[in-house]
């Protein structure tokens, strides 16, 4: 027995229970993907329109991005994603040289909030918009990407998606998923925009080649 | 002007259009050309705009046609994805769900993400009556609930306030000293609502899309309050309408192309979160419970008519006021509830009944620029024809509420046009009987009821000379001819 | 040789008595056979706008009795009135009986008079000459019920001496909106100063639009702001030389 606001759903409808499903309408069809390169290029330039600073890095020069980082927005505490790929860059070894405080990524919110930088990578992109798409996980917690005043996101061609289509395929099982397109934005008062009203301030993306 | 979160009784619209506040034409108008012209940037950028329009308004469509199949599959799937669902019959029923919750739970402070259903039903008077303190976060919402007001417009809601007048409403409510920056009052409210949010008990938020398929609440927001109320509080409630379930995530592509270029004039808005009841573990963030509060309120009922609960199609996207030329020149006030513009002037009516709201849908010039613009295709001034005549005549929905004086003058207006030797008649006369009022080659001021037409202006004088004209002229061509 | 016949509309017969003077002068000089019924009153859209569809079908009755003497073409001068017949007449009768098919039959014979110049006679200079500075009010009805787009821009076109001024947020409703002027004055008012302010700045000195509703409340406002601009049916256009 179905609760009664359904039963007064189906009895304005003027279905029954037993009423098989309307044939629901297609969709239409995907955005064609072009070559990596191109996608990278739209993907970085929509980032730089929404205010993101985004840039093609080799995995050699992440050290001296995160120098640059580190020293150009005052990093003190930063928080990582726990993922196989931010290990093997070494990243945390690296802002540890560098004096960063390194708070673990499941630390109380509390503590998550002090962060200037919160790294992470996504687990797709998609090139027309330039958006992030993050899965949650305890290796991939939510708040890194929300609670420091500085959002990192480290990512790789291969996380490219030629539309919302393949990462809908993918990804729908997810009991949670974000989509990220440029930092936190308002234009609440006097239609003045404003970055950083609650979400992080300033969004950098790295896009790892070779 | 008074809070518009408790259901009204009689929606005055001429009355509040009266009395708009003079600051509030002009800046709505800043935001909506500011949005109309976003949209048209980006609606020339997708060849496949209409095409997107054409399967969003069938989708939709579709959705209405068969909700019961999909409320029956979204809570099943809440349910097993760990999340809780409760059905609110009415405003009060859901109110008292989420005061029951927060009861339950020991909650003290909760944090609000911008949510049209949690207006419609008053909850923060709800939770303020119960000793809970309800913060709205959306920067907009904070603002206005500081001063006290009702949203000006549905993505902009402080937009009527001047950035001097926000800055002197942050001095006295919170004891600060604000400088008239707007960036730097963002800033402070940035500081003031991030211990708010990491110090809640629980979060309350809407939805934009309720996906049947997987029970996945969708939430779209811009400054990151949105994900803050669902991430950091270990229990949140969302109330969403019932009106609100799509089938599949095939369909979300859709929609969400849709909404944000429809609204803002964004491609994406920039946090949408897809949400699956609670967190897994508790090292990723997340509410431990997940509460689905689905709200009825009349919804089903107005799934009756056809015709009008097209009106459930809708994302609230706003695009329709933006482009409304009454809307702007009145704001989201005059609407008289938690819903304004075109959109309002089609929803109220139905859910609120014709007796308290059969002004709104006369709100209108049946100009059409609503239709044109509108995302999902809602026929809007066809809905507004056919809720006059559901005040005028009465249908099956409803008895006729206009007042007795206005239906006899138009059973007299109808008698008049339909028996042309009258109407002739009065044309023959009213030249003479409007001279009286002339003055130079205008009208200035005349009898009632056109009086109401010259308080704007003047009305041109009655010449009707044409008849005259042509019978005088064909005769002369017919003794010509001879 | 083409037959109309003559829709002059209530506002037009009550106020524009020039206007379709002018319009059966140009009609005729392209060579149209014209009748005038004269049993023809109001097409009944104040009555169905406000919902009082029962009230509109005995007016659209005597409307439908007073073009069908004749097969003739119905032009008129007005978008709106002519959307009325065209769009809604059909929808107040009930299917398969004679009165629907009489609507069917009136409805697709009835046309706005720059729809019927430039589409059906394909005229697209009837000879005006006007030399102004000359912008243009796109009214609701004619441009999105009736579609018509480009029509009265074809025509102004043509006319010699004339200079094209565009207007800003042309698409934009004046305000008139039939009874809305006298249910809603205020909103109504705001509605019109906020076009004649577009018109104003303009820089032009005439504004031309397709519908007597609008011009009757367009020519009132910048009358009432004292201005000189001039506001005129395009009928009345096309008519100087």
């Amino acid at each position: 027995m179905s609760h009664p606001i359904i039963e007064n759903v189906r009895r304005s409808l003027g279905r029954t229970a037993q009423t098989p499903l309307g044939l629901p309408p297609t969709i239409y069809e995907s955005r064609q993907a072009e070559s990596v390169d191109s996608e990278i290029e739209r993907f970085l330039s929509e980032v730089k329109k929404l205010s993101g600073v985004g840039q093609k890095l080799s995995p050699f020069e992440i050290d001296v991005a995160l120098e640059t980082l580190v020293a150009e927005q005052n990093i003190r505490k930063t928080t990582v994603w726990d993922t196989p790929n931010l290990n093997l860059l070494g990243i945390t070894e690296k802002l540890r040289s560098l004096g960063v405080e390194l708070i673990p990524p499941n630390a109380s919110k509390h503590e998550m909030a002090l962060c200037d930088l919160g790294i992470t990578e996504a687990d797709y992109i998609l090139p027309e918009t330039g958006t992030l798409i993050l899965h949650s996980s305890v290796e991939k917690p939510r708040a890194v990407s929300l609670l420091p005043r500085i959002h990192l996101a480290i990512i790789r061609p291969e996380l490219l998606r030629a539309d919302m289509h393949q990462v809908f395929a993918e990804a729908k099982d997810s009991h949670y998923l974000v989509f990220i397109t440029g930092p936190s934005r308002t234009a609440d008062i006097e239609l003045t925009v404003t970055l950083g009203v609650h979400g992080p301030k300033n969004l950098y993306v790295w896009m790892l080649r070779g | 002007m008074n809070i518009m979160s408790e259901t009204p009784t009689y929606i005055n619209f001429e009355e509040y259009s009266e009395h708009v506040p003079a600051s509030i034409p002009s800046a709505v108008q800043q935001a909506t050309s500011r949005f109309v012209g976003g949209r048209a940037a980006r609606v020339a950028e997708l060849p496949q705009w209409e095409e997107l329009r054409q399967i969003g308004s069938d989708i939709r469509l579709h959705t209405i046609e068969n909700m019961d199949v999909y409320l029956t599959r979204l809570e099943e799937k809440v349910i097993s994805a760990g999340g809780h669902v409760h059905w609110a019959e009415t405003a009060e029923d859901a109110n008292r769900i989420v005061l029951q919750i927060a009861r339950e739970n020991n909650v003290k402070t909760a944090v609000k993400s911008k949510s049209m259903a949690t207006e419609e039903i008053g909850l923060n008077h709800a939770l303020e009556a119960a000793g809970i303190e309800a913060i709205e976060t959306d920067l907009g919402e904070y603002i206005i609930q500081l001063a006290g007001t009702g949203p000006s417009h549905i993505i902009v809601p402080a937009v009527h306030l001047k950035k001097e007048e926000i800055a002197a409403l942050f001095s006295e409510k919170l004891g600060i000293y604000a400088p008239t920056d707007p960036i730097e009052l963002a800033r402070i409210a940035r500081e003031i609502l991030r211990g708010k949010f990491l110090n809640a008990d629980m979060g309350i938020s809407g939805g934009n899309f309720l996906v049947a398929e997987t029970g996945t609440l969708v939430m779209v927001t811009n400054e990151g309050n949105g994900r803050m109320c669902t991430t950091l509080p270990d229990l949140h409630v969302a109330v969403v309408g019932i009106d609100k379930v799509i089938p599949d995530w095939e369909s979300l592509t859709v929609f969400l192309k849709l909404l944000a270029r429809s609204a803002t004039g964004q491609k994406l808005s920039t946090y949408t979160q897809f949400i699956t009841g609670p967190r897994r573990a508790e090292g990723e963030f997340g509410p431990k419970v997940f509460h689905l509060v689905l709200l009825d309120n009349g919804r089903s009922k107005v799934l009756k008519d056809p015709v009008g609960r097209e009106v459930f199609k809708c994302i609230r996207c706003g695009a329709c006021a933006n482009v409304c030329p009454v809307y702007k020149n009145v704001g989201g006030f005059a609407y008289g509830w938690f819903i304004s513009g075109p959109i309002g002037a089609i929803l109220s009516p139905q859910m609120l009944g014709t007796q308290t709201a059969r002004e709104l849908p006369y709100a209108s010039t049946l100009c059409g620029a609503c239709a044109d613009v509108c995302p999902v295709k809602i026929p809007i001034p066809a809905i507004l024809r056919h809720l006059r005549r559901r005040v005028a005549q009465g249908d099956e929905f409803a008895q006729p509420s206009i007042p007795a004086p206005i239906r006899v003058s138009a059973s007299i207006v109808s008698f008049a046009l339909a028996q042309n030797w009258l109407y002739r008649f009065g044309t023959r006369l009213l030249p003479a009987l409007m001279s009286i009022f002339k003055r130079g080659d205008w009208i200035p001021n005349a009898p009632y009821p056109l009086n109401r037409w010259t308080k704007a202006r003047p009305l041109p004088p009655f010449t009707a000379q044409f008849r005259r004209w042509w019978k005088v002229r064909s005769s002369k061509r017919k003794r010509d001819s001879k | 040789m083409p037959r109309a016949q003559l829709f002059i509309t209530c506002l037009g017969d009550q106020f524009y008595t020039s206007t379709l003077q002018n319009m059966t002068n140009i009609l005729e000089h392209l060579g149209v056979e014209l009748d005038f019924p004269p049993e023809q009153t109001c097409c009944g859209q104040p009555l169905f706008n406000n919902g009082f569809e029962d009230k509109t079908r005995a007016v659209a009755l005597n409307f439908m009795r007073a073009f069908s003497k004749s097969d003739a073409p119905m032009v008129g001068p007005s978008g709106s009135c002519v959307s009325m017949v065209k769009h809604h007449y059909p929808s107040l009768f009930k299917a398969g009986g004679p009165e629907h098919a009489l609507a069917v039959d009136i409805a697709a014979r009835t046309f706005e008079f720059t729809e019927y110049l430039v589409n059906i006679l394909k005229v697209t200079d009837v000879g005006a000459v006007y030399p102004h500075k000359v912008t243009y009010h796109a009214s609701c009805h004619y441009l999105r019920e009736m579609g018509l787009k480009t029509e009265a821009k074809t025509l102004l076109n043509s006319v010699q001496g004339l200079e094209f001024v565009s207007l800003k947020e042309e698409e934009t409703c004046c305000g008139f909106g039939g009874a809305f002027t006298v249910t809603y004055p205020e909103v109504s008012r705001s509605m019109m100063e906020n076009k004649v302010n577009d018109i104003l700045a303009s820089g032009a000195d005439t504004v031309v639009t397709c519908e007597p509703g609008c011009l009757m409340n367009i020519a009132g406002g910048l009358y009432k702001a004292e201005s000189k601009i001039r506001a005129m049916h395009i009928v009345d256009l096309l008519a100087s030389k």
